[in-house]
């Protein structure tokens, strides 16, 4: 939500494009502003109107379940608060003059005449990021979507869960709201549909996965569910942390998946439960299952708006109404027309990571036709307040909804801490991090002369920085704030109790305001920073990065350990979907490279790296040199099968990357061992979601095998797939799927529990043995050549290397961790330092060049400016203290201390303030006390200990 | 598909510096702008309803990490 207060962005709401012309950099559009009846500068959000309005009509936030008035703001924590009238349904029109909220406001901010306005802007590059539409399940009546009132989407069923949505988090089934013991969820509605009425034809991606997480959630809510069905083709976990997250769910013993498509769904008509009608695909029985309430999984649809929006940007949508993307690139990001960028599900259905993913590497791309439009930043000009006199602190209570009111008594929280001394105000608010909640803080700062805050809210790891930036921006020291967590450590992990996590609440924001008390000012600092990239690796991710950098006119070096660039790249034939050719996509990218000014630096490697964002001083084979920012782009490597399905014994059962050299080499004829074969069986998942060997799915696997099977079937060869779930989630991977399938592939289902057999004689398999579930039956299939589908694995001696050099976290699975899984898929919690590729987990070919251009969009981020801000709260020695030990020196993950000699000529620690994490490690090792940690000084601490243990034995 | 200056329906000029557009005010399109802005470009962000926020605020938590969506 940072979006709206950010200097350097305009934001339009209730807009639209309406014009636009010119050419990549030279771009002019218009952009219309359609009427909110309201001024913008004037309404305050105080929501009075939307108290004096009579209307009510059903809550589009709330999927239509709430109500809402016809002048209202869309939801707590909307940017911008502006309310706005919704004229369709007001009552101030030409019959009739309800003129309520006009009459109510006290800032005269309502106008019943306003006609909006038209903005023209001049603009480099466009990024269009339009969404998507949640399809109508009413389209398929055989589900009963909108006629049976326990029949409901899984948006409703998001909102139903949320404690702030329609029901307060009360999960209840719609038609008698008692909570449901019972719950069957659909899958693939209107996604990957035969024939006209299903909708989609295409994977929805997203489904699988947030039907899971419903189910986690509901077992949460509630602990004695009875059963929790989900009605399933393939499970697609394919992503990060997914199959892991999908193992998981499976230790829930309510939690059944069968696999199988319902037919229908009917309506007991007295009880109203719903009876689902299916044929469970492992068993071939017809079942009819009934349940208390159903939830459809909708999928997702082009957005509307696309296709006016391609009208005016004079680009094309394809069959679904999706953005064509320019496959030359082998990149997701490219329109056909110059200067204009897609990125998440404008131009195929993507999960929230890779869209983010993709909305950073947009910014790249459109970055290039913008760098030289880079604005002067001016500081900003703020008057610090007055904090001189006797301490006055303000107490802010957060309700989060009901995350916190929900068990906490709020009331009796605010009273405890009135009467705690030098607490001159206390105030509560539902959502304190909404617009709303930022200005009460600002107007009681000023209001009480505040010198120190206390928010007692949710976690200060999401929100602290919002909060510090509002206190900032009024001119408090935004060190001057302590936020106390009353949500994750109070309502959530003490729900069962609530008297005790009130009691505990109030301790906290005891030992919050004790603190307080002794909080002082801190300054940031800056430090010069060399305004470079050093990329790590040249396969598509790190040459990807590298171009979109060099482009922005930014001081570029790649390394690569190889001979040559290009990396996996140069092992493949052609490159799913678009079949583009591999080699040909390589060759452009480094002739690219060739002419840019990028110092391109082969059969290097990495010595050392040491320092810190801004300045490291990076040591390889090739000589040594300064960088400021870091992209690893390493790669991963391919797992090698043991003895699995005989492949140490027979010579024709080989690797998919062996059929795929191959294939390369024959031109036109495929001929394996001297002739061309007859049947060729792939078994998938080899490697991949294995607890015993790597719990994650490889996530390529499938694509590639089903572009490998159509290659061989269009030469006549048989071919049979054997598969757990066929993932295939990438753009236009259900669409090849199909392909494959019309084309005579054979697909077959195995469990983990009976996996497929291979038998030959010598050094020649001859036979696959496969129980086919629904049959019941083994069935043997004569082969020719049996294709191992490989998955990725980390490539543990560069990962290992690169770890200990920088101190980037290497997570379970062996590939480097991301600052966050979902919002920081390409940033590490080394500051300066990125991920681009299969470094960070497994990973196709267009989503690893969509990530090297969002962490060339991250790496622009500091190097477009000649300075960086260091972060004050770290550790400071007084070195008159310190008898150079040299303790603190070695136990440092972060080689910040250093013992040096000081102006008065004897040895002491100093601490590096650029590399210094703040973690306190040295603070409490430092056998004489010398060092202190800036924002958690002994003064601090101990006064909250104090508080704590006052009064208690 | 052009559209000319003469047709008078060119609203009047302002002074607002060329910038990069992004048309939608969903998580995509807000990590975007926050890229762009945070590089010194300006950005001008279109967002055809409301509010910003786009689907991600109707969430409730997710996954894998089950973390609050707003």
């Amino acid at each position: 939500m940072d979006a709206g207060r950010h200097p350097n962005i305009e934001v339009f709401t209730n807009s639209e494009l309406v014009k636009f012309s010119g050419n990549a950099g030279n771009f002019r559009a218009v952009v219309k502003k359609h009427p909110r009846y309201i001024d913008e500068n004037l309404c305050t959000g105080c929501g009075v109107c939307t108290d004096s309005c009579p209307v009510a009509v059903p809550n589009e936030f709330e999927v239509g379940m709430g109500a809402r008035k016809a002048i209202y703001s869309p939801f707590p924590q909307a940017v911008p608060n502006t309310y706005i009238i919704d004229r369709q349904n007001c009552l101030n029109n030409d019959f009739l003059v309800c003129s309520n909220c006009q009459d109510v406001c006290d800032r005269n901010a309502v106008n019943y005449d306003d006609t909006g306005e038209e903005i023209e802007i001049e603009i480099g590059s466009v990024v269009v990021a339009t969404g998507f539409d949640v399809y109508d399940a009413s389209a398929i009546p055989s589900y009963g979507y909108g006629r049976y009132e326990n029949v409901m989407t899984n948006m409703e069923m998001e909102r139903v869960l949320n404690s702030s949505g329609p029901t307060q988090g009360h999960f209840v089934r719609p038609s008698d709201k008692k909570s449901p013991k019972k719950i069957a969820f659909i899958q693939c509605v209107g996604s990957r549909g035969e024939g006209k009425e299903a909708g989609c034809q295409y994977c929805s991606r997203f489904c699988c996965m947030n039907a899971i997480k419903d189910c986690m959630l509901v077992k949460q809510h509630e602990p004695d569910i009875e059963e929790l069905t989900v009605f399933f083709i393939d499970i697609r976990a394919a992503g990060k942390g997914f199959e892991e997250f999908y193992q998981r769910s499976l230790d829930i013993p309510e939690l059944n998946y069968v696999r199988g498509r319902p037919s229908k769904i009917v309506e007991d008509s007295e009880t109203k439960d719903i009876i689902v009608f299916v044929e469970n695909g492992e068993t071939g029985e017809i079942n009819h299952v009934r349940v208390d309430m159903a939830v459809l999984s909708t999928g997702a649809m082009a957005s509307e708006s696309n296709k006016g929006l391609a009208e005016i940007l004079g680009v094309e949508l394809d069959e679904n109404n999706f953005f064509n993307i320019d496959t030359k690139y082998g990149s997701p990001l490219h329109t056909v027309k110059e200067g204009i960028f897609v990125c998440g599900c404008a131009a195929g259905i993507n999960d929230i990571s890779d869209s983010v993913s993709q909305g950073s590497g947009a910014a790249a791309e459109a970055e290039r036709f913008a760098s030289k439009l880079r604005i002067e930043e001016k500081p900003r000009e703020i008057k610090e307040l007055d904090i001189s006199g006797p301490l006055r602190i303000g107490v802010f209570l957060c309700h989060c909804g009901i995350n916190i009111a929900g068990v906490i008594d709020i009331p009796s929280l605010q009273e405890e801490a009135e009467k705690i001394p030098d607490v001159v105000h206390v105030e509560k608010n539902v959502f304190m991090c909404s617009d709303e909640g930022q200005r009460l803080i600002q107007e009681k700062i000023v209001e009480y002369k505040l010198n120190r805050v206390v928010i007692a809210a949710c976690t200060p790891r999401t929100h602290e920085p919002i909060f510090r930036e509002n206190c900032e921006l009024i001119g408090l020291n935004p060190y001057l704030l302590e936020m106390v967590n009353i949500r994750d450590q109070c309502s959530w992990v003490h729900a069962s109790v609530p008297e005790m996590a009130t009691l505990k609440a109030k301790d906290l924001i005891k030992m919050g305001v004790a603190k307080a008390r002794y909080l002082q000012p801190l300054y940031k600092s800056s430090i010069p920073i060399n305004q470079s990239v050093l990329v790590i690796g040249g396969g598509v991710a790190g040459m990807r990065a590298a171009l979109d950098l060099d482009a922005q006119a930014f001081r570029v070096t790649l390394i690569e350990k190889e001979g040559r660039l290009g990396g996996r790249l140069n092992n493949l034939t052609k490159v799913y979907p678009a079949n583009l050719n591999a080699v040909e996509l390589a060759r452009t990218m480094v002739e690219r490279l060739q002419a840019s000014r990028v110092e391109v630096m082969v059969s290097t490697e990495i010595t050392s790296i040491t320092g810190y964002i801004g300045n490291f001083d990076v040591a390889t084979t090739n000589g040594n040199f300064k960088t400021g920012t870091i992209v690893m782009a390493t790669g991963s490597d391919v797992y090698k099968p043991e003895t699995e399905y005989g492949y140490d014994k027979y010579d024709n059962v080989i690797t998919n990357q062996e059929l795929e050299n191959i294939l390369n080499d024959s031109r036109g004829k495929i001929i394996i061992n001297g002739k061309t074969p007859e049947t060729v069986v792939f078994i998938q998942c080899i490697g991949s979601r294995d607890p015993e060997k790597n719990a994650y799915c490889s996530r390529y696997c499938c694509p590639t095998t089903i572009k490998q099977a159509i290659r061989l079937r269009e030469a006549s060869i048989n071919v049979v797939v054997l598969h757990r779930d066929m993932r295939t989630v990438g753009a236009k991977a259900e669409e090849q799927y199909r392909h494959a399938r019309s084309l005579g592939v054979k697909f077959i289902r195995y469990t983990p529990e009976r996996l497929p057999e291979v038998t030959g004689k010598d050094k020649n398999a001859d036979s696959v043995k496969i129980l086919e579930l629904a049959l019941n039956r083994i069935l043997e299939v004569p082969v020719d050549l049996v294709t191992l589908a490989c998955g990725m694995v980390p490539n543990k001696e560069s990962t290992g290397k690169l770890h200990d050099i920088l101190k980037v976290s290497i997570g379970a699975d062996g590939f480097f961790m991301e600052s966050n899984a979902k919002l920081g898929p390409v940033e590490t919690t080394s500051e300066g330092v990125f991920l681009a590729g299969c470094v960070s987990g497994p990973k196709d070919i267009s989503d690893s060049i969509a990530q090297g251009s969002a962490a060339a969009a991250k790496a622009a981020r500091f190097i477009a400016r000649d300075t960086v801000e260091l972060e004050p709260t770290t550790s400071t020695v007084n070195q008159a203290l310190c008898r150079a030990c040299g303790l603190c020196v070695d136990i440092c993950d972060y080689h910040a201390p250093a013992l040096v000699m000081t102006d008065s000529g004897y040895m002491a620690a100093e601490i590096n303030q650029a590399l210094c994490k703040g973690c306190g490690t040295c603070t409490s090792w430092c056998p004489t006390g010398a060092i202190t940690s800036l924002h958690f000084t002994d003064d601090q601490i101990n006064a909250m200990m104090d508080v704590l243990l006052a009064g208690k034995e | 598909m052009s559209f000319q200056h003469k047709d008078n329906a060119m609203p009047q000029k302002n002074n607002r510096e060329k910038g990069v557009l992004v048309i939608g005010g969903g998580i995509t399109g807000i990590q975007a702008a926050l890229d762009l802005a945070s590089s010194r470009i300006k950005v001008y962000l279109v967002e055809k309803s409301p509010s910003l926020g786009g689907r991600m605020a109707q969430l409730d938590k997710t996954f894998p990490t089950m973390d609050c969506s707003i």
